[in-house]
């Protein structure tokens, strides 16, 4: 399987059609932090909210660039389960990069300060906090993605209206007040909740409830792909 | 391999493409998937490749190998032959060494050697074709898929198919192969299964069943009542070619123009096969 991840990052890189995430999401992080100097916690959980949509397209477009006949010959060699389960760790694994380009980049640029904050809270702390924030938003992200490509959309603006109701969604219902926030995967909440001490038991029940969300959107793209190859 | 009272269809309340299929092969078996076109072939080659799943029925007792040669092999990727190969014979699970040396054999097996180098997208039809039929024997295949196989490929290869099909028989594996061109005549002693209307039926085989090709030519002015007489008489007609045209390099599926040739065998009835030409 781990061959298969690598022949579909391969595709992925080489193909060129890695360029347009990445540059979205720096073009995000860019406006992010062009403000000046943020303290970690808080920047890291917008940059999570802001990242989402860019790596759930990421993901998309890494499941859609292989042709369909080559994803089903993966398919009748290493198996069905096998073929679906490494989309999805290409996926993470790309997605991993992003996320370490976002903890790491704001640094350089001056978009953080180490300094710690009024609530006396380190810049370590606030890192392993974004670190935490944006590690909740990967696997939603990377399932959002996966229920928006070709395989199981079967067209392009099927694939495209997923993406965009879901990303849409994401914000809209994961607003403060929302009626039905669990809809949604609680990267918004993160964020709010890293503006201030984070509970232990706060912690759980939002590392719960990604997990959680991320389970049942995989188990659907798992469901849909059992009939489509 | 068995497929046990298989139904399938695309999608839900579409229309079943396949309809309560039953049908078993077994090693050293080969079997000709015949009909026409949309009839169902492909789909009940990749049912047996492990490409679909039925939504009704079961596939069972696949081997744990299985070699899958699409009808179009998807060229549009970033590799070259020789890193697409490698890559594909890493994920089959061969190690290093063994997928280099699979890949060093059947390239040079499959005249692939000169494009070891080349991209992918820039192969002809029919060299794209041996690389798909290059991935599908990096791993001794336990059940070999060939949907039309011989489509695209020059004479030399044309007549490799058979001797690839073969081996993988002696070494205790099945085939399934599609063909719409009558090139399995070239498999004596083949199976033959018809899908039509979403069913599939087994030619019940016959002693002396295997047939052959024989060349004919005819005056031009007389190709429409030899035809006609040949197909009065049992015998199948291929296709109809230039006599100036080797055989070889006709077109598939394409009449060419001037004085026309044909080609013809008889699967209805034990004896000679025959290519008319003139």
């Amino acid at each position: 399987m781990i061959a298969l991840v690598r022949l579909r990052l391969a595709g992925f890189v080489r193909t060129g059609r890695a360029l347009a995430p990445v540059l979205a999401g720096l073009l995000a992080l860019g406006v992010l932090y062009g403000g000046g100097r943020a303290r970690p916690a808080e920047a890291y959980g917008v940059s999570a909210v802001v990242l989402f949509p860019v790596l759930a397209w990421q993901t998309k477009i890494l499941l859609d660039v292989e042709p369909d006949v080559q994803r089903r010959l993966a398919r009748v060699v290493v198996g069905p389960a096998r073929e679906r389960a490494a989309g999805l760790l290409a996926a993470l694994v790309a997605g991993l990069a992003v996320v370490v380009v976002a903890l790491v980049l704001p640094w350089p640029i001056g978009g953080l300060t180490p300094a710690a904050g009024p609530d006396g809270r380190s810049a370590l702390v606030g890192v392993a906090l974004g670190l935490w924030a944006h590690l909740l938003a990967l696997p939603a992200a990377v399932a959002l993605g996966a229920l928006a490509s070709r395989a199981i959309t079967r067209s392009a603006g099927y694939g495209v209206a997923v993406l965009a109701v879901g990303a849409v969604g994401f914000v809209v219902l994961g607003l403060s007040g929302s009626l039905v926030p669990w809809l949604v995967p609680p990267v918004m909440a993160t964020a709010r909740a890293v503006t201030g001490p984070v509970a232990f038991g706060t912690g759980l029940l939002l590392t719960g409830w990604a997990a959680l969300w991320s389970a049942v959107a995989l188990t659907g793209y798992a469901w849909g792909r059992r009939t489509r190859a | 391999m068995r497929l046990d009272g298989v139904w399938l269809r695309y999608r839900r309340h579409g229309p079943w493409v396949l309809r309560e299929v039953d049908a078993a092969i077994g090693p050293g078996e080969v079997a000709v998937v015949l009909g026409r076109n949309g009839a169902g072939k492909s789909t009940l080659l990749q049912l047996a490749a492990g490409v679909l799943r039925p939504s009704r029925g079961r596939v069972t007792d696949r081997p744990a190998t299985v070699g899958w040669v699409p009808e179009r092999f998807p060229a549009d990727q970033p590799f070259t032959v020789g890193a697409y190969l490698a890559a594909m014979g890493r994920v089959a699970g061969l190690p290093g060494p063994a997928a280099d040396r699979a890949v060093a054999h059947w390239v040079e097996r499959l005249g692939l050697t000169r494009f070891h180098g080349v991209r992918l997208p820039q192969l002809s039809k029919g060299t794209a074709q041996k690389v798909g039929l290059a991935q599908a024997l990096l791993r001794p295949p336990g059940l070999l898929v060939l949907d039309e196989p011989w489509e695209g490929l020059d004479a030399a290869a044309r007549e490799l198919v058979p001797e690839l099909i073969g081996e993988v028989l002696a070494a205790g594996g099945a085939v399934l192969v599609s063909d719409h061109r009558g090139e399995t005549v070239r498999l004596p002693g083949a199976r033959q299964w018809s899908v039509a209307e979403g069913t599939l039926t087994e030619a019940a085989p016959t002693e002396g069943s295997a047939v052959a090709v024989v060349e004919l030519a005819v005056p031009a002015a007389s190709l429409a009542t030899a035809v006609a007489r040949l197909r009065a008489d049992g015998h199948q007609i291929l296709r109809i070619r230039d006599h100036a045209v080797p055989a070889t390099a006709t077109p598939p599926g394409r009449p060419v123009a001037g004085p026309p040739t044909a080609e013809g065998v008889s699967p209805e009835r034990p004896g000679p096969a025959a290519e008319v030409s003139r």
